[in-house]
Order: C-alpha cells, then sequence, then structure tokens
C-alpha cells in the first residue's frame, strides 16, 4: 500500500489566526477521512468568511484542539518561523513478534502537511483562549491594509480547502477499507519540522513522505515478503 | 446469481447515490428546504433513520418534494440535473403596495439566473460488458466506499462555492430579501448561452468505478454572485401593535357596506383570499406584522412545501419560500386566533396583541357563531340598555388596550349619566348578569346577544368603526363614569379580567347635545355611551344605523331568562322597550366624536408603525 503525502499550499498568518486557520484545515481532512456513519456539523469561522465541515465527533474535536494548543505553544517558543503541522492515518498491523519488539506496527497510508508561516510576534495571551485577537492601531489606512490581508489569507485558505478536496478525489484506492462501527481511521497528528525563515531547510525538502513514513513503509514492504 | 446480486447492489448504490447527492445539494441550497431540515429534532446516531446510514452521512429527513422528484427520476441511465437558480425580483414587486395587489404581484419581472448547474449521471458505456469474478467480487463495496468519498468531498465543496453564501443570507429567517433560490431537476437541461458560460467554471468530481459504468458528478457555477445585490425588503414588525385600533383606519367618509362587513374580517382571519381584490386591503387589527403579504400569501401560505421549481416559472414557485415564512407566521397565528375566539370569555381580544387591539365588532359578530357566542357571554353586561349590552360585547373584545390614550375617549352621553349611576345600578345589574352568563346560567342570553350583533352587523363596515361607535356608546365605562359604582365595576371586570379600550378614565363630563336628548328616566337607565358628535357628514350614516338599531328584533328571545334573572334582565327589559328612546340621543354627536378620535387614533398609528395604510375593500 502506499503512503500518499499531500503538502498544502504554505499559509502566511499571523498569531492569532493559527487556531482557526488549523482548525479548518485539520477538520476539513478528517471529515473527508471519516468514512464511518457521521452527522456532519457545519462551522463558520469568525475571521474568515469561510464555512468548513467536522464530523461532529466530540473526542475527535478535542484532540484537535489540544494539538493546536500545543502547536501555538511551540510557534511561540519559535517565533517568525516557518513551521508544519502533520496529520498521518494509518493501519493498525500487527508486527511478527521478535525478540526485539513485540509492538504492533503502525502502517501510514496517507500524510497531509499543513504549512504555515506565522508573521507576526505573538501577544501575550493564555494559549488556552478561544481566539485572541491583536490590537492594532486604528488608523485607516492599517485599516485597509488589514482587510486586504486578511482577504488574503482567506483566498489562500479556500485555496488550501479546494486542494484537499482535489487530492481527496483524485487518490482513492489507497484508502483502506472501512471498518464497521468506527467513524474515522487512525490519525495522529504531529509537529515534525520546521524551516528557517530564509529558506534554509534544515532538513530535506518536504516534496515527498517523511523520513518516518518511509521507514515504515519500507519494514512494511519486508513483513510482506517476509 | 452472483453477478445478478452484485448487479443488484450496484444498481441500489447507484439509485441511493442519486438520491444522496440531491439531498445533499438541496438542503445546501434551497432555504425553504434548510429549514425544513432545521426545525427536525438533531438526532442522535443512534437513532438515525435507514436513509441516512446510506453513505455514512445523516442528513436528516427528506422533504416530501424530494421524494417525488427522486421518484420520478429514477431511470438510472438518464442524467439528473439539478440547476439552482438564482431569482432576483424586480425592485416594484418588492414594495408593499404590489404586494397588497395580488393582480400586479402575479405579473411582476422576475430575473433569473442558473448559478450551478449539478450533473450527476452513471455514465454507462460498457453496458454489455460482462464482469470476471474478480471485478465484481469486491467491487461494489470499493464503489460504494468511493461514492461516501465523493460525497463527503461534494458536500464540503458546496460550502466553498459563492452560491452559498447567498444561500445563507437567504436561510436567515431575521430578513427577507429581493432574490430566492429555487431548483430545477430534470434529466435534460437547456445550454448556457457563449455569455453565460464565459461568467462560469466548472469542476468534475473524479468519477467512480462503478462496474460496468462509472458514477459522474460535475457542477457548472458561476464563479462569482456579486452582481446580484441582495436588498433586504421592507418587512413590517411581527411585533404585535397593541394599540392598533382597527376603524381608524378606515376612511371617516366611506359608506356604510350593506351586508358583509363582517365577512371579510372573518376571511383574513382564517387565512382565506379576500372575498374583492383591491389595491388597498386594509389589515386586520391583529393582522399587524404580516399582513404585508397577506392577501398575496394567503392562498399560496396553505400550499405545501416548496414546490419543484418548473421550467416556466410561476410566481408561486417563486414565491413559495416566502409564502413558506409567510405560511409559518400565518399558521402560527391561526391557532392563537382560534385561541383566542374560544377563550374565556372575559379575554376577548384578537389574537396577536398583547392586548386587544379594538376591532372586537367585526371580528366577534361574524366571524364565528362559537365566537359569537363567547363574546355574547360578556354582553350581559349592559343588557339592561340594548346598545350598552352591545358596546359592552364589543367592548369586551377590545380588551386591556394599554395605549388608552389613543383611544376614542369616553362620549359626553356616558358622563351625563355619571350621576344618574348612583341611582339605576343598570351597570351593577349588567355586571350581575354577566357574572350569571360567565356562571352560564342564561345561555339564552347569548343567542339575544348574537342576534343583538346580527342587527348590528349590517350596518357594520368591517374596519370596525362603525363598531367602535357602537362599543364607545355603551360600555361598562359608563358604569366608570359614575362616582360611586364606577371603582366597584372597575374592580370587577378587573376581576374577570375584562377590560375594554375604551374603559378610560377619560371621560369628558361635559355636557353634549346628544345627551340632552334622553328619554326621562331610560336615560336615566342607559348606561351606554352617547357617541360624540362629528362632523355633520357623518350624521347620515348614523342616523341609518339608528334606525336599523331601533327597527332591530328584540335582543332577548327567551323570555324565560327575565324570570330567572329578573333583577337583572330588568335593566335589560327597559333597555329593549326603550331601544329606540335609548338610541336617540346618542346618535349625531356621539357618533361623531368618536370618528374623530377614531382619526386621531389613526394618525397615531399610522405615525408610529410607518406603514401605508391600507383598506380592506367592504365585504
Amino acid at each position: 500500500m502506499n503512503c500518499e503525502v499531500c503538502q498544502l499550499k504554505e499559509l502566511e498568518v499571523e498569531h492569532f489566526e493559527i487556531r482557526e486557520v488549523l482548525r479548518c484545515i485539520l477538520h476539513t481532512i478528517v471529515f473527508h477521512r471519516a468514512l464511518g456513519l457521521v452527522r456532519p456539523k457545519d462551522v463558520d469561522l469568525e475571521l474568515f468568511e469561510i464555512t468548513y465541515v467536522q464530523c461532529g465527533d466530540v473526542e475527535l474535536e478535542k484532540k484537535i484542539d489540544e494539538k493546536i494548543d500545543q502547536f501555538i505553544s511551540w510557534v511561540e517558543k519559535h517565533p517568525n518561523k516557518k513551521s508544519q503541522i502533520c496529520l498521518s492515518f494509518y493501519e493498525v498491523k500487527s508486527k511478527q513478534p521478535s525478540w526485539f519488539t513485540n509492538k504492533t506496527e503502525r502502517l501510514y497510508w496517507e500524510q497531509w502537511y499543513a504549512n504555515l508561516n506565522v508573521t507576526q510576534q505573538p501577544k501575550q495571551h493564555s494559549s488556552k483562549s478561544h481566539l485572541t485577537k491583536v490590537v492594532v492601531d486604528p488608523g485607516e489606512s492599517a485599516n485597509e491594509e488589514r482587510s486586504s490581508r486578511r482577504a488574503m489569507v482567506e483566498a489562500s485558505l479556500r485555496e488550501v480547502l479546494f486542494q484537499i478536496i482535489k487530492f481527496v478525489n483524485e487518490k482513492k484506492d489507497h484508502v483502506p477499507p472501512i471498518s464497521e462501527g468506527v467513524i474515522y481511521f487512525p490519525y495522529e497528528i504531529t509537529m515534525p519540522r520546521f524551516r528557517v525563515r530564509n529558506g534554509h531547510d534544515q532538513e530535506d525538502a518536504p516534496q515527498r513522505a517523511s523520513n518516518h513514513a518511509q521507514l515504515i513503509i519500507g519494514l512494511g514492504k519486508l513483513i510482506q515478503l517476509g | 446469481m452472483e453477478m445478478d446480486r452484485e448487479s443488484g447492489k450496484l444498481e441500489q448504490i447507484v439509485s441511493q447515490f442519486r438520491s444522496k447527492i440531491l439531498h445533499v445539494i438541496l438542503n445546501s441550497r434551497i432555504p425553504s428546504l434548510h429549514h425544513h431540515y432545521q426545525q427536525q429534532e438533531p438526532l442522535s446516531l443512534a437513532r438515525v433513520r435507514k436513509s441516512d446510514k446510506w453513505f455514512n452521512l445523516v442528513l436528516g429527513d427528506r422533504a416530501a418534494a424530494l421524494e417525488n422528484l427522486n421518484f420520478s427520476l429514477r431511470n438510472l441511465l438518464d442524467p439528473m440535473i439539478i440547476d439552482i437558480i438564482l431569482v432576483h425580483h424586480s425592485s416594484c414587486s418588492s414594495s408593499l403596495d404590489n404586494l397588497y395587489t395580488p393582480s400586479a404581484a402575479v405579473g411582476s419581472p422576475s430575473d433569473e439566473t442558473v448559478i450551478e448547474r449539478w450533473v450527476v449521471q452513471y455514465d454507462c458505456a460498457r453496458v454489455n460488458a460482462t464482469p470476471s469474478g474478480a471485478d465484481t467480487s469486491s467491487s461494489y463495496k470499493k464503489t460504494y466506499k468511493k461514492s461516501i468519498i465523493l460525497l463527503r468531498s461534494l458536500f464540503a465543496q458546496m460550502r466553498l462555492l459563492p452560491a452559498y453564501r447567498i444561500f445563507r443570507q437567504l436561510s436567515s429567517l431575521s430578513q427577507t430579501y429581493n432574490v430566492d433560490l429555487v431548483y430545477k431537476v430534470s434529466s435534460f437541461s437547456h445550454p448556457f448561452s457563449r455569455e453565460e458560460e464565459g461568467a462560469m467554471k466548472e469542476y468534475s468530481f473524479v468519477p467512480v468505478e462503478a462496474f460496468p459504468g462509472r458514477l459522474c458528478v460535475s457542477v457548472t457555477y458561476r464563479t462569482t454572485l456579486s452582481d446580484f445585490n441582495l436588498e433586504p425588503l421592507v418587512s413590517l414588525p411581527s411585533n404585535i401593535i397593541t394599540d392598533y385600533v382597527g376603524s381608524p383606519t378606515t376612511d371617516p367618509m366611506r359608506s356604510f357596506p350593506s351586508e358583509k362587513g363582517f365577512h371579510a374580517t372573518s376571511f383574513s382571519i382564517r387565512g382565506a383570499r379576500p372575498p374583492s381584490p383591491s389595491p388597498f386591503q386594509r389589515p386586520h387589527s391583529w393582522s399587524s406584522g404580516f399582513h404585508k403579504g397577506l392577501p398575496l400569501m394567503q392562498n399560496q401560505s396553505l400550499a405545501g412545501s416548496p414546490p419543484a421549481y418548473r421550467t416556466s416559472p410561476k410566481p408561486y414557485d417563486v414565491v413559495s419560500p416566502q409564502s413558506d415564512i409567510y405560511g409559518n407566521r400565518i399558521r402560527n397565528r391561526l391557532p392563537t386566533l382560534q385561541q383566542a375566539t374560544a377563550y374565556d370569555e372575559y379575554q376577548l381580544s384578537p389574537p396577536f396583541s398583547a392586548s386587544a387591539s379594538p376591532s372586537p365588532p367585526a371580528y366577534l359578530s361574524g366571524a364565528n357563531p362559537v365566537v359569537a357566542h363567547h363574546c355574547s357571554e360578556t354582553a350581559p353586561v349592559t343588557i339592561p340598555f340594548p346598545l350598552t349590552g352591545r358596546n359592552s360585547f364589543h367592548l369586551s373584545l377590545n380588551s386591556s388596550d394599554p395605549s388608552r390614550h389613543s383611544l376614542p375617549p369616553l362620549s359626553p352621553r356616558s358622563s351625563k349619566h355619571d350621576a344618574s349611576s348612583q341611582e339605576s345600578p343598570s351597570g351593577i345589574r349588567s355586571y350581575r348578569k354577566l357574572e350569571a352568563l360567565r356562571a352560564g346560567e342564561s345561555p339564552s342570553g347569548l343567542s339575544i346577544n348574537y342576534s343583538a350583533q346580527k342587527m348590528v352587523r349590517d350596518t357594520k363596515d368591517d374596519s370596525g368603526r362603525f363598531s367602535g361607535l357602537l362599543s364607545s356608546s355603551g360600555s361598562p365605562r359608563i358604569g366608570f363614569s359614575r362616582s360611586s359604582s364606577r371603582l366597584s365595576f372597575q374592580d370587577d371586570m378587573d376581576d374577570c379580567e375584562f377590560s375594554c379600550p375604551f374603559d378610560v378614565d377619560d371621560i369628558d363630563v361635559s355636557d353634549s347635545p346628544a345627551s340632552q336628548n334622553v328619554e326621562g328616566k331610560k336615560a336615566l337607565d342607559f348606561t351606554a355611551q352617547s357617541v360624540p358628535v362629528g362632523k355633520k357628514s357623518q350624521d347620515a350614516a348614523v342616523g341609518m344605523l339608528v334606525h336599523m338599531l331601533r327597527t332591530a328584533p328584540p335582543l332577548r328571545q327567551d323570555p324565560s331568562c327575565y324570570s330567572t334573572h329578573s333583577s337583572k334582565t330588568v335593566g335589560y327589559e327597559g333597555g329593549v322597550g326603550t331601544a329606540s328612546g335609548f338610541f336617540m340621543p346618542c346618535k349625531t354627536a356621539d357618533a361623531l366624536e368618536e370618528l374623530k378620535s377614531y382619526r386621531e387614533m389613526r394618525d397615531l398609528l399610522l405615525s408610529k408603525s410607518g406603514t401605508r395604510v391600507v383598506r380592506k375593500e367592504e365585504m
């Protein structure tokens, strides 16, 4: 089984926009991968005129919010840096027991990378707050600039959502069969790495599966051959 | 056999897929269907319907229109084309004037633009192909899984297309706009013009393999809808005008109708079409807030849920969502009205008003015999004096009106009997009669009162103006005007939850010429107020009314009532006997004065609401 990787278009966001943007992206992805019985829930963004869909699972929503909080905390510690958040879907495979390990193996079959470029210093606020807004000097030109910038972010976010839909439509064969009683596939949200602003990547360019995923894929193949 | 089973499952998947897509699209584009969905109780996943389990997407119950549409498009090989059409009403049709003119509304032009076209097709190019065993073994499972994914992406994409914003605006019940979203489902469609194509973009979902064919879904949509300016329509406030008085809106110069004064009211209450359409359909006192669309929507509001948009759009289709809104309003209001009619007798106020608006005579007398029955239970309050009885009857309908300042003042007639109130406690007697009737002891009194109403009916116009004349001419207010019995009577009335708009303390104690004509002690017993003098032009109308009252049959048919409640009926008998004399003094002056007050009230209401006064044509 191939691991399909989707690198989403980079979004340039301000600190207070991170939560909304990530919620929108992550929930949209999960909704497309929650192939069990769901009752879709429309959620309107507060900062943008975009409505996205959640699958209505409370636990899922809580977990995503936790991860976003962690991401925001990380961003606060590493300001003005491009960052990634990775949403991976996997299958649990029982690994052949050996005297090294007896654990189950996660076979990743899909990874989504959301790339964010946080452009502003975070203000002093609680990371648990629902939404924080930057106080700006209410000058007319500043407001206009802010509005145009907000419109650009909204358009970019909309492009990212269309990108998700397009990817989901084009690649369906790698999706595992739906298990009875399971709403969504097992997933994990990680923050694998970050890239330095000046363009120097600390690691290889993220145009392929992460090293971790590649390792898993390789092991999976070995197991199949064995 | 295995292949047949597989193909049967596949056919079922394709069929359900089409239904589900139709459901998703219309729920996300048609406001009325969205309202239907929202009105449903939120279902937990444990109690989902069978239809919801298809493709693991709970969408709620389908509207009846969807079921019918689905049935009519059961040929799976035909494409299912769903057009989302934006109907833009012209400015003239959105005005209040044309809303009161059904003919004008029917013919009003409207622009229709297809803003989205969804095409769902089962492309079966290889109909005769024979699938291999490996192909069919799990093909329907894969097809089903991929169909689920496609539906997910379609569901999400519907929220990203430009039409979704308009849908959300139109779905807002707090505002109505000059545009509407309707749909058309068919198996064929007219191609877009070159100009239309230039403004549209197409997106095709990746087809889902469904051997022997494949499921194809595509959408052609307008990239921008900024050309369609959503203009909110001026909507009348839905709150009840508590101080609205039906009669003041009527032109005081209009002539009295012959017979149909009450029917118009009743028709309006019941949501039926006005008998004679006219440019000016006077709203009823209880129709404030939604009478904007009442003449137009009455028939349509009683139609069903949103109709499928046909190829030739009709105003009915166009306005159906609005009519749904209006329909909801009317449906919501009708029960209230009926409750009010079948109420407790001392709460005879028109529905939808926190305090009754004083158009009771028309409302009560002709609308419903039951109403009259109940209403008449209050009439005995003024039985001793026929006019009083009727007036009190009417006044009982005009229960508490907080804006008493806007109501016509008491006629001098009432004040005249202030001194006599102590001598002839007819008001007290009438109150006892009221109590008796409340206890149901004298049902015959009801018939009498009803006949009294009938007597009045012919001379009353639907506006209630005349009733206002009557109501002001006889009421417990007379009792209030009496110095000693006033408070007690009022207290009793309060206990009975009875209040009438004319039970005001702003009694004009000044003598009026009309009051001078009261005959002897009959005048003393008269508890009704006299109608203040108005313009001379009203004399004829009032005189006609008086004549009719004088020649009316006795109010009470059953003499047993007199014997049963002798003390209560004495005054009534006296009232009957002296009906003619009773009415004599209070014809012109009181009536005209009351008309004047009605005018003031009308002006006040107009200034408050700021709405255009429309008048209901005489029935």
